[in-house]
């Protein structure tokens, strides 16, 4: 359209989309702490003291060229490509770690200026390969952008005739990350994120001058759940993804933006896909949840999308084989098994990665039956106020906002490999704010050190009552923005409802003598992407009775966790199974629907926070699967209990009905009955006694956790390589 | 503590025959030079009675007795109680720079240390990492005169209240590190330093860490991170060391022979140190002399003392007669050479050689006479700073490499004339763009060769086209 | 379809409000406060919009309301399909900036995108094929109440995405890596 240059220069005059708006949050936060002002090309902008060059020229929309500077990391100043002629100072200087001074006029444009920077980008230049067209970074590479923009427009590189270009061996770092080190230009950007934000240290530069090289010492692999990253921070090609090598260039994939559901965090991310194929999952800036990064299940288990996929309807033969059918069928099958069973023996249960949409269809339908009987696989305690109170079972102190939490209490949960990006908050926290961590349960490596409070359960309930002399206590005490978090998966046992008691108790007794009044201290954190949509919907947490009182139909919504097996169901039960992959759920099943996986549809789910977001579809399902509400919806019109909703507009405003929360996209509420869930949890507060055990203990528990990352072949290589590392003596 | 204090100072007395006079000869002939050095025209030789190094040559005892005998520690005590002022006047007055190689002014450095406590301590670091090629001074005081960099690190930590002096000695200089450690050990059971130094009621301890021989350690926040236990890669300005140095405290880092010097200073007064030398380039100085020289040698000698007259009377002149001279490099292998015409009438001090378009450095005199092959010479230089280049930042790490290439080829003339110009540039691509001073080292020695030889460096690239044909180099322009 | 419609009408309830915005007759209105607070479009009737004047009126007959559209919109004369102006949902965002990347200035703009469908890989080139006319219809606006305005004088229903991605602005310090009692203190390099 003709409005490209339009754009581009109110783009450039309305500058930056970060920073402007954060200036104005900061100086409505501080109160007005005196302001320098500084000059930018001769346009004056005032920032608060000790803000770098950088900074100050984004702020006028002047975006300084940079290959070592990222602004989630620390500042390195090695690249030397942000140089920039200050007025009065002799030498260019470098913008990325200079701060600003009274009155400085910097130049961004000047020729001193560009002379650096076409130095410095030739420098690069000489030893960089000229393998662009074989480089997975073609086309995204800030090397090849900056070149074209700030580089010389020809070579002088005569050696190329004698001693040619440096070569640099490749490391092994697992089987995510390909290297091609002689792409390396030593930004250390991998090194910055893996000993600050990854908190694995293994990261390094050995050798001088220009035979350093960046690497991890000894081979080793990047023993992290954020490893992924590194990928997207490398500005060349050195660090690229293995699974996606040689798969596509940016230009030909279509990005569509979604949401991540293989954790309960709901990070954002933008799926590229190319033919109906998901190929490569890449990280989606959202502050409030995973600012720019992605944990590897998240990143690189959309292999698992085109495997183990259940492609068309089945149902089990005579002999009890699955035999594929028409959706005819095996809709009519399932309604068949439905219509002859009482509607108290009638159990739904649903898996992880449903979204609320077909959560809400299935229980409607359900009821509609006259049932009652429909579940989640996790387990959370219904005494007290159980599931009536959102703030029981969410994240109430947000997750952005643990970033400024003075004090952290873990219990039972290991927030590294059960929502890592979280843990990735509390180590900012740890390193940037001087947060401290305690921790109850067994131990663990959580990337930061912790206080190990011990791994029982009486512990909780000693601090809840005041009578603990743990140290911990009296931090916690002395806190002023202190944060509990309660692993979801110690709620199930019988202990799970005195512990989330005690906690709730514990917390509120905190959060009454804070300051603030709008933080919160109390924490569950779930362990599914449906947990807490199924929840808000009315399911009841875990499956448990439901199942003694011996079902005839099970329906399974992507019920894939296990807690449903053959065994367990009387014979002549029939299991019905939707989903999108053959895994736990539809291998016991006698009538499968495929279903379609998040990549698919159009979806909502609510993340631990309780904040709902919607998945895009990037591709069609495969085969005859279909929509998941859509596949209910014609079993409630077969089964003659027809959903009154056709599209998907109206399932959603059924969903609006049930809670408004539920397509309240991207917000996310305060919820203030801390106090009458306390009230209604005291009866609980009996003695506990037991040890808390998290179910995630090491790196290689991480990687398969559900029916895709399952599925997902190099999840499971990365499980080998963990394994293998573990022989390793490094 | 304090008799063994008292013990030494009677005793230094009953040793000082020497010393004691040599006090109170100065205390006259300051005033007569002070009124002298404005009009001064002629600088050097140095008087034996104005020599801050006595034990140079190793010739005497370089223990805690001997150094005794020499004068050092004597009225420390007194020094350190006239306080941080009086201590940081006197070398302002004394007009003292750094003698590292980038000439700092030292009262000035170490009164940016004097700023209101935050709580942090304040730390001196003695860079003792005597790294640059044709430098030889350093070595010289800590092992035949180690108390006097070890009183004086008590002085200028006095001066600045630091709490430690961390001295890092570059790995290779073995011996020299066991002297000091002999000194320093000697000077803990004498009370002269640790706690309560000298009975001043000042806490100084003094800390020896060897380096494992890295150049780039010699630049001082990479030193600074080499004592932390880092890689020693430099770090950027600002923040200064002085805000943020070791360990994230404020620290200044001296030079051995400007800390060595301090207490002489201060015992003789600055105006004495002053009336040496031009203006601003006052004081006296280790010179090393080394190349085709009959006598290599390192001596101590006036600041402004002409550089024909420094090789002449103590180097013994150049071999084969100054005739035979082709060209100097003044100031350790980082500054850039001279030619015989200028070496003719230079005057070794900071203004003098910046005015012929190099640096004092280190007064590392290297003398090439006529049998050098001078772009051989320099492509070697410039090999040891790829070497050295710590591959931190762009510039240095890819630039410096780079030339290396280049300049190995020019050597054997394998190379197109216009990359004369192209070298040119490269150089001044990599000087002022690094994080230190590393690449600007690289880049001078280059840049001198270019001034000065570049039609030996034609030459060189004719004979070759005319023996092997066009240069692989010319096929890009 | 007009069941969608109904439905919309209710959607409009007040305990939704805050989520999906009552009806808007004109985009003008939205020019002074921030588009971002709409979530959800404005129904347009297309059914009554593309019928045809006899069927309109025999609509007219039957229903007692009478349903005026007082917008502009260019659906009846576009030329656009029927099915591709009442089945598509626009979803209108700011691109997201490229994880792989550091530059921003391909994004400081808004698109519109319609809903995915489906592709498949071509027999002949090994290209991607589709039959959605309008998937690769992309649209630059400098805001989104232009994208909304361009929206609904197509009578495509709209909805807004913009994910927060201002961040709080903190100052970098080179120092910190060196700080002395901080846990910003860097090990390595």
């Amino acid at each position: 359209m003709l409005r490209q240059p339009l754009t581009r220069a109110l783009a450039l005059s309305s500058s930056s989309r970060i920073a402007p708006l954060g200036v104005r949050r900061y100086a409505e936060a501080l109160a007005q702490p005196e302001k320098v002002e500084v000059f930018i090309d001769d346009k004056p902008v005032y920032v608060p003291p000790g803000t770098t060059v950088l900074q100050a020229a984004a702020m006028v929309g002047v975006e300084i060229p940079r290959f070592c500077y990222h602004e989630r990391l620390a500042v390195a100043g090695n690249c030397r490509m942000c140089l920039v002629e200050v007025e009065k100072s002799p030498k260019p200087v470098a913008a990325c770690a200079m701060p600003v001074m009274k009155g400085m006029r910097v130049k961004t444009t000047s020729d001193l200026t560009k002379k650096a920077r076409e130095g410095v980008m030739e420098f690069l230049l000489v030893n960089h390969p000229l393998d662009c067209p074989i480089c997975d970074q073609g086309g995204e590479c800030d090397l090849q952008d900056q070149s074209m923009a700030f580089g010389s427009d020809k070579s002088r590189f005569t050696d190329i005739h004698f001693s040619g270009k440096r070569a640099v061996e490749d490391k092994d770092v697992g089987p995510l990350i390909k290297t091609i080190m002689t792409r390396c230009i030593h930004c250390t950007r991998c090194i910055r994120f893996a000993s600050e934000v990854a908190g694995v240290d293994d990261f390094g530069t050995t050798g001088r001058g220009t035979d350093m090289q960046v690497g991890t010492y000894v081979e080793k692999m990047f023993l992290s759940e954020l490893s992924g990253n590194i990928i997207d921070l490398c500005p060349v090609g050195a660090l690229t993804s293995k699974p996606y090598s040689f798969a596509a260039r940016p230009w030909e994939t279509r990005r569509i933006d979604s949401v991540d559901v293989l954790d309960p965090l709901g990070s954002n991310i933008v799926v590229a896909t190319r033919t109906n194929e998901v190929l490569r999952i890449l990280p989606r800036t959202n502050e409030e949840i995973n600012e720019e990064w992605l944990s590897d299940k998240s990143r690189f288990a959309c292999d698992g999308l085109k495997r183990q996929r259940l492609v068309t309807p089945m149902v089990a033969d005579s002999r009890g084989n699955l035999t594929p059918v028409e959706w005819e069928d095996a809709i009519v099958a399932a309604a068949h098994a439905i219509r002859d069973c009482p509607p108290n023996k009638l159990v739904a249960i649903a898996g992880e990665l449903a979204d609320a949409e077909s959560l809400v269809a299935l229980k409607d339908l359900v009821n509609r039956l006259g049932g009652e009987n429909v579940c989640t696989e996790q387990y959370f305690p219904m005494g007290g106020s159980g599931t009536d109170l959102r703030s029981s079972y969410l994240l109430n102190t947000k997750i952005a906002n643990v970033e400024d939490a003075d004090f952290v209490l873990l219990i039972g949960t290991n927030v590294r490999f059960e929502a890592p990006l979280l843990n990735a908050r509390i180590r900012k926290a740890f390193i940037h704010k001087e947060t401290d961590v305690a921790y109850i349960g067994p131990k663990v490596d959580l990337t930061y050190e912790y206080t190990h409070v011990g791994d029982s359960a009486s512990i909780v309930k000693e601090l809840a009552t005041g009578s603990s002399n743990h140290e911990v206590l009296k931090r916690l005490q002395s806190a002023k923005r202190p944060v509990v978090i309660l692993g979801a998966d110690q709620l199930k046992t019988s202990e799970g409802s005195a512990l989330l008691a005690f906690t709730q108790e514990l917390a509120l007794r905190l959060q009454d003598k804070l300051e603030d009044k709008e933080w919160k201290v109390l924490n569950v954190l779930q362990r599914t992407a449906s947990q807490v949509a199924a929840l808000d919907v009315g399911y009841k947490p875990g499956v448990g009775a439901i199942l003694q009182d011996g079902p005839k139909v099970v329906y399974l919504l992507g019920a894939d966790a296990g807690v449903v097996t053959r065994e367990s169901l009387p014979k002549d039960c029939v299991v019905i199974y939707q989903g999108h992959h053959g895994d736990v759920g539809a291998s016991i099943a006698d009538v499968v629907l495929p279903g379609a996986a998040y990549t698919e549809k159009r979806g909502t789910y609510v993340n631990a926070e309780g904040r709902a977001q919607q998945t895009l579809p990037a591709v069609t399902p495969p085969g005859k699967a279909r929509e998941d509400w859509k596949i209910l919806r014609a079993l409630s019109e077969v089964l003659g209990a027809r959903l009154p909703y056709d599209t998907l507009d109206e399932v959603r405003h059924r969903m609006a009905e049930i809670s408004p929360s539920l397509v309240a996209y991207g917000d996310v509420q305060n919820n203030n009955y801390f106090a009458q869930a306390r009230v209604l949890a005291q009866s609980l507060q009996k003695p506990v006694s037991g040890k808390l055990d998290v179910q995630l203990k090491q790196l290689e528990d991480f990687f398969m956790t559900d029916a895709i990352s399952r599925a997902s072949p190099t999840m499971a290589k990365c499980v080998q390589a963990v394994l293998k590392q573990k022989q390793s003596p490094y | 503590m304090a008799g063994a204090l008292a013990r030494i100072v009677q005793g230094t007395k009953s040793h000082l025959g020497i010393a004691g006079p040599l006090v109170s000869i100065t205390s006259g002939s300051v005033r007569f030079q002070q009124t002298e050095s404005q009009g001064k025209t002629k600088y050097g030789p140095l008087a034996d009675a104005d020599r801050v190094f006595t034990n140079l040559y190793g010739r005497h005892d370089w223990r805690l007795k001997g150094a005794l005998a020499r004068g050092d520690w004597y009225m420390t005590k007194n020094i350190l109680e006239k306080g941080t002022d009086w201590i940081v006047n006197e070398l302002k007055t004394s007009g003292l720079r750094g003698r590292g190689g980038a000439g700092f002014p030292t009262g000035m450095k170490w009164s940016f240390m004097n700023k209101p406590s935050d709580g942090r301590p304040k730390y001196l670091v003695v860079n003792a990492d005597e790294g640059e090629p044709g430098t030889c001074k350093d070595r010289e005081i800590m092992r035949h005169d180690p108390h006097k960099l070890i009183e004086g690190c008590l002085i200028a930590g006095r001066a600045m209240g630091a709490q430690a002096a961390y001295i890092y000695i570059r790995g290779e200089f073995y011996n020299e590190a066991s002297n000091l450690q002999v000194a320093i050990a000697e000077a803990y059971q004498a009370g002269l330093i640790g706690k309560n130094s000298c009975g001043s009621g000042y806490d100084f301890d003094v800390f020896v860490h060897r380096g494992a021989g890295a150049y780039i350690c010699g630049e001082e926040t990479a030193l600074i991170e080499s004592i932390e236990g880092k890689q020693g890669k430099p770090r950027l300005k600002p923040p200064f060391p002085a805000d943020v140095g070791l360990f994230g405290c404020p620290t200044t880092v001296n030079n051995v022979e400007t800390i060595a010097v301090s207490p002489t200073i201060c015992r003789r007064g600055g105006k004495w140190f002053a009336s040496f030398g031009r203006t601003r380039n006052s004081g006296t100085k280790l010179f090393n002399i080394s190349g085709h020289v009959n006598t290599p040698c390192t001596v101590e000698e006036e600041m402004s003392i002409p550089l024909k007259e420094l090789i002449e009377r103590h180097a013994g002149g150049v071999c084969g007669g100054w005739d035979n001279l082709l060209a100097i490099i003044p100031g350790g292998s980082s500054t850039p050479l001279i030619p015989k015409h200028v070496c003719e009438t230079v005057l070794m001090d900071f203004d003098g050689l910046v005015a012929a378009q190099t640096s004092l450095g280190t007064a590392a005199i290297i003398v090439m006479d006529k049998s050098t092959d001078i772009v051989k010479a320099i492509a070697r230089l410039i090999m040891f700073y790829k070497h050295e280049s710590c591959g931190q930042c762009t510039p240095c790490r890819e630039g410096v490499s780079w030339m290396n290439k280049m300049i190995y080829r020019f050597v054997e003339g394998n190379a197109s004339p216009k990359e004369i110009d192209m070298l040119w540039e490269i150089s001044k691509q990599i000087e002022g763009h690094t994080i230190c001073a590393l690449g600007d080292g690289a880049a001078w020695p280059v840049q001198g060769l270019i001034r000065h030889f570049r039609p030996e460096l034609e030459r060189r690239m004719q004979t070759y086209a005319m023996t092997h044909g066009p240069s692989k180099a010319e096929r890009l322009y | 379809m007009l069941k969608a419609i109904s439905t919309a009408t209710r959607l409009s309830m007040p305990t939704l409000s805050r989520s999906l915005p009552a009806f808007s007759t004109s985009s003008s209105r939205f020019a002074s406060q921030d588009p971002t607070t709409r979530k959800e479009a404005p129904k347009i009737d297309t059914e009554t919009v593309i019928a045809l004047p006899a069927e309109a009126k025999e609509k007219q007959v039957y229903e007692s309301q009478i349903c005026v559209p007082t917008k502009v919109d260019l659906s009846p004369i576009s030329g656009v399909p029927e099915e591709h102006v009442r089945c598509r949902r626009v979803r209108i965002y700011q691109p997201p900036k490229n994880a792989m990347q550091s530059g921003t200035n391909n994004i400081h703009h808004w698109e519109m995108e319609f809903d995915t469908r489906q592709r498949w890989e071509n027999p002949l080139m090994g290209w991607t094929s589709t039959g959605d006319p309008l998937s690769n219809m992309k649209l630059q606006f400098t805001n989104p109440d232009e994208a909304i305005e361009h929206c609904e004088k197509n009578g495509w229903v709209w909805y807004l995405d913009c994910p927060k991605t201002e961040k709080e602005f903190k100052t970098k310090s080179y120092g910190l890596n060196f700080s002395w009692n901080r846990r910003t203190r860097v090990s390595t390099k």
